[in-house]
């Protein structure tokens, strides 16, 4: 589908490494946004589903979000097409978020690290010389505020928790997944010239903010991150790398639709 | 969703209480008088349990029906259907909490209920021990399930107790959104290609059955009844309802060319009443009795909720901790 | 006999479930799910907060948490309350006839104090008086 739309004149230079900015996000907000919309009906009690879900709407909303601005400013097909009909290494997802939801403990983890990231990211995308992302990401702001609220309260109660296990099993989720979660810095295709213009700063800047916030939220609750510089960052994801998770769930995610792509659901 | 019309009989029915003839009659004059009952109120014995039964009842009947739509949650196709199937099993699990909490006002705690939900003691609707088997399913569910349960349910809205008329008023509201979300789904079907049409075509055939029982079979004009209709607990009649329910929605499926498996679903014009055949009352009785295709399996994905986030709710559990009937 | 459950399903079917005996112990001990906090809502600035209803929360931070989804998840919202519902005191309904008789203190409505006719029927009056 061809539609002229009212594009913002982006450089050509920049065209190639927005696209991948803007994919990474997207791609990473859809596959978490599927992921977490597995507990809904599913929670541990009936109020943390509720919260959890609308966490899980809200990250579809903000995937349809930057597969939007890929569509009307950067000739990506129709959302819909986009996210649904893709090859597996098409796909620049982040592996962290395609990990199979485990245990609640796993999950909760996985949204804290998420949404931390997410939040510094929109505040600084919010003033990209980008301006339609700039605009997204002020709208996106205020509901990854109510994403970080609900994670820092579960991540911090649970690990001041008098209950032991409780604690360990937190303290497990956040080594398991460290190495995943720095990965969601993997460096992008063209960052540098991204962040020379002011649209969106290399991921290193982000990633170096992001382990000052999360040791922040961890300070005083008896959980603690491990050694960043001993850990291995999982990358490959923003190059079309993936686990054996993602490929099933892109089966499922698009089971209805490839019944007739052409069909109108 | 889904207010589930039908409430089973008890197995054993407990001793009669006797109330006080003073304070009974007072209750019954204040009802009469279209005032709500509150939860602190003197009520008769009958009636706080009838009522116990009635809302957690139907506080399972919308935590269990996140389950059958559930399945299509990852499934569903495209962002529009996704974002409102999540929306949609999200509210079901809202409404159950707004119900069991009205549900508490009347002192049984929460804990409880949901324990004689996943021991069996309890009931639910049966309209979801049966299986959602394709996407066509979710449009059969949302249409015409929720427009039978938002029947029942507005019904049941300008009932005695004000905690339950308050919890389905806003009930009610989000209904009219699953309806509209399901309609949608089930006119793209109809009117789409000829796989979606015949898609759409099985799923009908397949929950009409179910859907025909969702009031339950012809009440019985027993005293019981007629003294739950007297205190404004039961609100209309189970054969009102499927009425009702029949006038409303046949029209808006045979104007889309789909096709009701019951050969004798007719109007007659001179009584005004819809006619139709038997729908297998002892497949009813056999799915209340938990041979259903799909009760265990629903039981033991409820149970299984509540097992796997025990731990969360223990290590979050505060040292002071007191539980005290909520106030409204 | 427990069987491990073939669901339509695939989230379900990841959970690895058995079929379970109905009947067993009740899984749920007391307390089990929090205690409540009453919610107040506002839904402009400027409105006054309304209860709509309860959560089930083990704390005042997570009782937000929640009710900003159960009660503000859509339409407007501005503002919200969480108050522990054991901080709320409440009247019992038996105490209703304390109120019985307020609505027949007209001299404190200004509904009491109708002068019309009195100066209906001075005018009247001055009419006449000047009517040569």
């Amino acid at each position: 589908m061809n539609i002229p739309h009212k594009s913002f004149p982006i450089d050509d230079a920049h065209r190639e490494p927005l696209r991948h900015l803007l994919t990474a996000l997207a791609d990473d907000h859809l596959i978490l946004g599927h992921r977490h919309s597995e507990w809904t009906g599913l929670g541990p009690i009936l109020e943390e589903d509720i919260a959890f879900s609308s966490i899980a709407q809200d990250q579809m909303g903000h995937a349809l979000g930057f597969y939007s601005l890929l569509h009307e400013h950067l000739d990506a097909p129709d959302p819909d097409i986009h996210a649904f009909t893709r090859q597996e290494t098409d796909f620049s997802c982040c592996q962290l978020v395609e990990w199979p939801i485990g245990d609640y403990d796993f999950s909760l983890t996985r949204h804290l690290f998420f949404d931390l990231a997410a939040g510094l990211r929109m505040e600084t995308l919010s003033l990209s010389n980008f301006k339609p992302l700039a605009q997204l990401a002020t709208k996106i702001r205020g509901e990854v505020k109510y994403h970080m609220f609900h994670a820092k309260t579960m991540v911090s109660q649970l690990g001041k928790s008098s209950d032991e296990t409780a604690r360990a099993r937190m303290q497990t989720a956040i080594n398991r997944q460290f190495g995943l979660a720095l990965g969601m810095f993997e460096p992008r295709v063209g960052e540098q010239l991204l962040d020379e213009a002011n649209i969106a700063p290399i991921e290193s800047k982000w990633r170096d903010r992001w382990l000052e916030a999360l040791n922040a939220v961890l300070d005083g609750t008896g959980l603690h991150i491990p050694d960043p510089e001993r850990i291995e960052p999982v990358y490959g994801g923003r190059r079309g790398y993936h686990t054996e998770y993602l490929q099933p769930l892109l089966n499922e995610m698009t089971e209805v639709f490839r019944l007739d792509p052409q069909a109108e659901w | 969703m889904y207010g589930g019309g039908y409430i089973p009989k008890e197995e054993t029915r407990k001793t009669v209480v006797n109330d006080d003839p003073d304070m009974l009659a007072a209750f019954e004059a204040r009802v009469a008088r279209g005032e709500k009952v509150e939860p602190r109120d003197w009520m008769p014995t009958e009636y706080r349990r009838q009522l116990i039964r009635m809302i957690e009842q139907h506080a399972h009947s919308e935590i269990i029906g996140a389950l059958p739509e559930g399945t299509w949650i990852t499934r569903a196709p495209g962002f529009r259907r996704k974002l409102a199937l999540m929306a949609k099993v999200q509210d079901e699990v809202g409404h159950a909490q707004l119900l069991y909490s009205a549900a508490e006002t009347l002192g049984k705690p929460r804990e409880a209920m949901i324990n004689d939900l996943i021991n069996g003691k309890s009931k639910y609707s049966n309209v979801f021990n049966y299986p959602a088997k394709t996407w066509a399913d979710v449009a059969v569910i949302g249409f015409l399930i929720d427009a039978a349960a938002i029947v029942n349910q507005v019904a049941n809205s300008k009932g005695s107790y004000g905690p339950y008329c308050r919890a389905l008023e806003r009930i009610c509201y989000e209904e009219s959104f699953h309806l509209k979300q399901g309609h949608s789904v089930f006119v793209y079907l109809a009117t789409g290609t000829p796989l979606q049409r015949s898609m759409l075509q099985d799923a009908l055939n397949r929950w009409w059955k179910p859907i025909m029982h969702f009031f339950g079979p012809s009440d019985e004009m027993s005293e019981h009844t007629l003294t739950l209709m007297r205190w404004k607990v039961k609100m209309a009649t189970n054969d009102d309802m499927r009425q009702q329910f029949l006038s409303l929605y046949v029209p808006k499926i045979q104007e889309l060319g789909l096709s009701l498996p019951d050969a004798e679903l007719r109007k007659d014009a001179d009584s005004g009443k819809w006619l139709f055949g038997d729908p297998d009352w002892a497949e009813f009785f056999a799915v209340i009795r938990g041979n259903g295709p799909c009760n265990a399996e629903r039981l033991a994905v409820r149970k299984a909720a509540e097992v796997n986030g025990a731990w969360v709710r223990k290590a979050l559990q505060q040292a002071d901790a007191r539980y005290v009937t909520p106030l409204a | 006999m427990s069987v491990e459950i073939q669901s339509l399903d695939p989230r379900v079917n990841r959970l690895g479930l058995h079929t379970h005996e109905p009947g067993s112990p009740d899984t749920l001990p007391p307390h089990d799910h929090w205690g409540t906090y009453q919610v107040f809502h506002q839904k402009k600035r400027g409105d006054r907060h309304t209860a709509v209803g309860i959560v089930h929360a083990p704390g005042p931070e997570l009782a937000m948490a929640y009710a900003k989804e159960q009660f503000g998840r859509r339409g407007e919202t501005a503002n919200l309350w969480v108050v522990d519902t054991r901080h709320v005191m409440a009247l019992d309904y038996i105490d209703q006839d304390m109120f019985a008789t307020t609505p027949e203190k007209t001299y404190r409505d200004p509904g009491g104090y109708k002068v019309n006719d009195k100066i209906d029927a001075y005018r009247e009056k001055m009419s006449h008086e000047h009517t040569p």
